[in-house]
């Protein structure tokens, strides 16, 4: 830390404010948010982990502008501010290429420039139905409709490359997103997706929102991450207004996370053998989903753990006969899980589709900035639950360094059972008390939430002021892993993409906001 | 021809999609499923002839008429195997082949120029496998089982499993265009005509079941308890072949295809050498 400061220091940033124990704010004049964001940038190893921009017209008269950084040895959050007064800000996405979507995701929302920046497509607000307006400014009022434009795609020619579009419309129950890939005959040259399909404006929503209204919206962000968003949400509620949550809350909150962990990744685990046409063990996937899915049900009422967080807590409780039923529950399912990873490893047909299949080197995960379970499985080390380990003890991180289709399923499998394994201690140890504040009063504040989803760091910077939600930014991890995505199926061929994408299987929603 | 001989083809045609409702029945029961009942097929192809028909306003009469160019080459192609003469069957199979290939391309749809390609880059090598396996079975006189006949059956087998677009090579059940085969070929097709199309796959499927018995034994074919139970070892052999493996990667189907014809080709040698 001292080095850190010694080095910024030296570099002329000394404004540094620390706020909340471990949000280190580092206000600078827009000429040096440049070499600020790149110091950081060099001296953490972080990718730009959240930048957004808050309009702060009516108290300060500017725009302000936030990068964010993880420092992993600090164990802290490193943001570079500046306040923006005009129509327009330096980017630094050619030298941080993870900012690039974040930059873009400012211009359109609050009509601010990214001066520099390459890119200068909308993202979410499709030029086909979206004329004007700026969604994030406090004086929008409502969403012009326009002509139908259109979407420039990155051409790619040559003797025999086809574009093949598919979407946004797909066969199966996900998401919509556009994927335009670039062939020549089966090998994948380039693919470009595009999103913003689901986008509900959920940042917008937001705001005005007093602290109860606003965790219930969170969950409906991506609906397989519910709990791991509102508890990003309560955790920025919480360190905002210095709400204090009693010790066995965040155990339970502990062990709510880890199940839906552990729900998602059998499923993945499933569909990626399934999208390989290997039904069997997808068949096994689906019952012990299903089981797990049931237990979600009976312990808290949902079965995607909805409707548990609450600012200053959780609303359930689980009694003895609960923790006894939880710990039976997961046993039997670690027993059939390890049967399936069985079946996996004894199939070499199976083995031969996922081998080498999607690979992103680690090199390109750390430029692109993918983080979380994708970003691991190219050797990205990056859990946030290691960071700050609140309840969890002895967490081990799960990583590996191929970064195809077999690490990213091998990445699951061993989360699995360190995730049965963390449920197990915190059960042992949950300590006897309330499981919620008794009186949560929401005041002025600021401050990041954050939570370690099954995808990845789920984040959530939060402005409230008098109660109510004046700016909330989230992040899910899909907004930062789509891009690494489209690397890893480069030189693929076409019939492989489906696994790879269900390899990384990102959120459109969580994407789209 | 006979009128005898109309009616077992009729009969054949009539009965060849339950082979695929047995099939489907049994890789669900495997999979810990339910499934549906083994007269499905029959249900869906009810359904389709009920249901309208739409084309692509890309597409010309040429996807018109392939669907009964398609049922036509298959239903000669079983009065071929009645007659006996099997490499004109191969022939008229591929004929219907070349159409719906061309009907794949028609629309204009990304995923049919797709199914297509893949579908006559497989082609170029089944069909070989096909001639050779027979071949071989025309060599050893076709009496008792022998170890060409088994070498033959083998391959046979293999083309099968690729003719009827099953796993390893490509699989019914998928829903992913991108991983299609001949599902991309004829994702277009609605209706009336994707009944007809459906029922020409399932008699084809009935063809191949057949051609393996009689190049493995004659015999197999010549009683009806005995075709229909080898029939039913068959369908048995497929269902738990697509359930215990995953698909292959596309241009590992090259690999495959090259190992059933090698085994073909043995067939050859060891009905030439009366072994």
């Amino acid at each position: 830390m001292e080095k850190l400061l010694f080095e910024l220091t030296r570099l002329g940033i000394v404004p540094v404010r620390l706020t909340n124990e471990n949000e280190v704010y580092l206000e600078v004049s827009p000429a040096d948010f440049k070499p600020a964001c790149l110091a950081l940038h060099k001296l953490l190893r972080s990718t730009v982990m959240l930048m957004f921009a808050e309009d702060r017209r009516s108290s300060e008269g500017t725009f302000t502008i936030r990068a964010g950084f993880i420092g992993t040895k600090q164990r802290r959050w490193f943001f570079v501010e500046q306040k923006v007064p005009g129509p327009a800000f330096g980017s630094i996405a050619k030298e941080i290429y993870s900012a690039n979507l974040f930059e873009r995701e400012i211009k359109e929302m609050f009509g601010l420039e990214p001066e520099g920046n390459p890119d200068g497509r909308r993202l979410r607000l499709h030029d086909e139905v979206w004329s004007g307006g700026y969604p994030l400014r406090k004086d929008f009022e409502s969403a012009v409709s326009g002509p139908i434009g259109n979407y420039p795609f990155m051409p790619v020619e040559g003797e025999g490359v086809f574009e093949v579009p598919v979407g946004p419309v797909h066969a199966g129950i996900i998401g919509p997103g556009h994927f335009r890939f670039s062939v020549a005959g089966e090998p994948i040259i380039n693919l470009e997706s595009r999103f913003g399909f689901t986008h509900r404006g959920v940042e917008k929503m937001l705001e005005g929102r007093d602290a109860a209204s606003a965790a219930k919206l969170s969950e409906c962000v991506a609906g397989d991450a519910a709990f791991s968003h509102s508890l990003a949400y309560c955790r920025g509620v919480e360190r905002a207004c210095g709400i204090a949550v009693p010790t066995r809350g965040d155990y339970l909150r502990g062990i709510f996370l880890e199940l839906e962990r552990l729900y998602n990744h059998v499923a993945d685990v499933g569909t990626i053998a399934l999208d390989v046409g290997f039904s069997f063990p997808a068949a096994e996937a689906s019952v012990i989903k299903e089981n797990l899915q049931a237990l979600n049900a009976e312990l808290t009422g949902s079965r995607f753990l909805k409707h548990i967080n609450l600012p200053g807590g959780v609303s359930r409780d689980l009694d003895q006969a609960s923790v006894k039923n939880l710990l039976a529950q997961t046993a039997a399912a670690t027993r059939d899980f390890r049967r399936l990873r069985e079946i996996l490893y004894a199939s070499v047909s199976f083995l031969d589709r996922v081998e080498t299949t999607g690979a992103l080197s680690k090199k390109l995960a750390e430029d692109l900035g993918v983080i979380g379970l994708a970003g691991r499985a190219s050797g990205v080390k990056l859990d946030l639950r290691e960071v700050f380990p609140g309840v969890y003890d002895g967490l081990k991180v799960v990583f590996r360094e191929k970064g195809d289709v077999l690490a990213r399923l091998e990445v699951r499998l061993d989360e699995f059972e360190e995730s049965v394994r963390q449920i197990e201690r915190l059960a042992a140890r949950l300590p006897e008390g309330a499981i919620a504040g008794d009186e949560v009063t929401v005041g002025s504040g600021q401050a990041l939430g954050w939570a370690e989803s099954w995808r990845g760091p789920v984040l959530y910077w939060l402005r409230f002021t008098d109660g109510k939600l004046e700016r909330a930014k989230i992040v899910d991890p899909s907004f930062h892993n789509w891009t690494g995505l489209s690397a890893a199926v480069l030189d693929n061929i076409v019939p492989d993409f489906p696994v790879c994408n269900k390899s990384f299987n990102l959120s459109y929603a969580g994407n789209d906001l | 021809m006979e009128y005898g001989e109309i009616i077992k083809i009729l009969l054949m045609l009539a009965a060849a999609p339950l082979i695929s409702g047995v099939i489907s029945r049994i890789k669900n029961n495997l999979r810990l499923r339910r499934g549906p009942g083994i007269f499905q097929p029959y249900f869906n192809l009810a359904k389709l002839f009920k249901k309208e028909e739409r084309f692509s306003e890309h597409s010309s009469w040429l996807m018109k008429v392939t669907p009964y160019i398609v049922l036509g080459s298959v239903l000669s192609a079983a009065v071929f195997m009645r007659a006996g003469d099997l490499i004109l069957l191969t022939f008229v199979l591929s004929l219907g082949r070349f159409f719906l290939a061309l009907a794949g391309l028609d629309p204009a749809s990304p995923f049919g120029g797709f199914g297509s390609s893949r579908e006559m880059f497989f082609a170029g090598f089944l069909e070989p496998i096909i001639l050779l396996a027979v071949f071989a079975s025309a060599l050893s006189g076709g009496g008792a089982i022998e170890a060409s006949s088994i070498l033959a059956a083998a391959a046979l087998f293999l083309a099968t499993l690729a003719e009827t677009s099953r796993v390893p090579v490509d699989n019914q059940e998928t829903h992913l265009e991108l991983t299609m085969v001949h599902e991309a070929m004829v994702l277009e097709y609605s209706g009336r005509s994707l009944a007809l199309i459906e029922l020409a796959s399932y008699l084809k499927q009935a063809i191949f079941f057949t051609l393996i018995m009689l190049v493995l034994w004659p015999f197999l074919v010549s009683r009806i308890g005995w075709y229909l139970l080898s029939l039913l070892v068959l369908a048995v052999i497929v269902a738990f072949t697509e359930v215990s493996l995953a698909k292959m990667r596309l241009f590992r189907v090259v690999d495959f295809l090259f190992f059933a014809g090698i085994l073909a080709l043995l067939a050859v040698i060891s009905a030439a050498l009366g072994v």
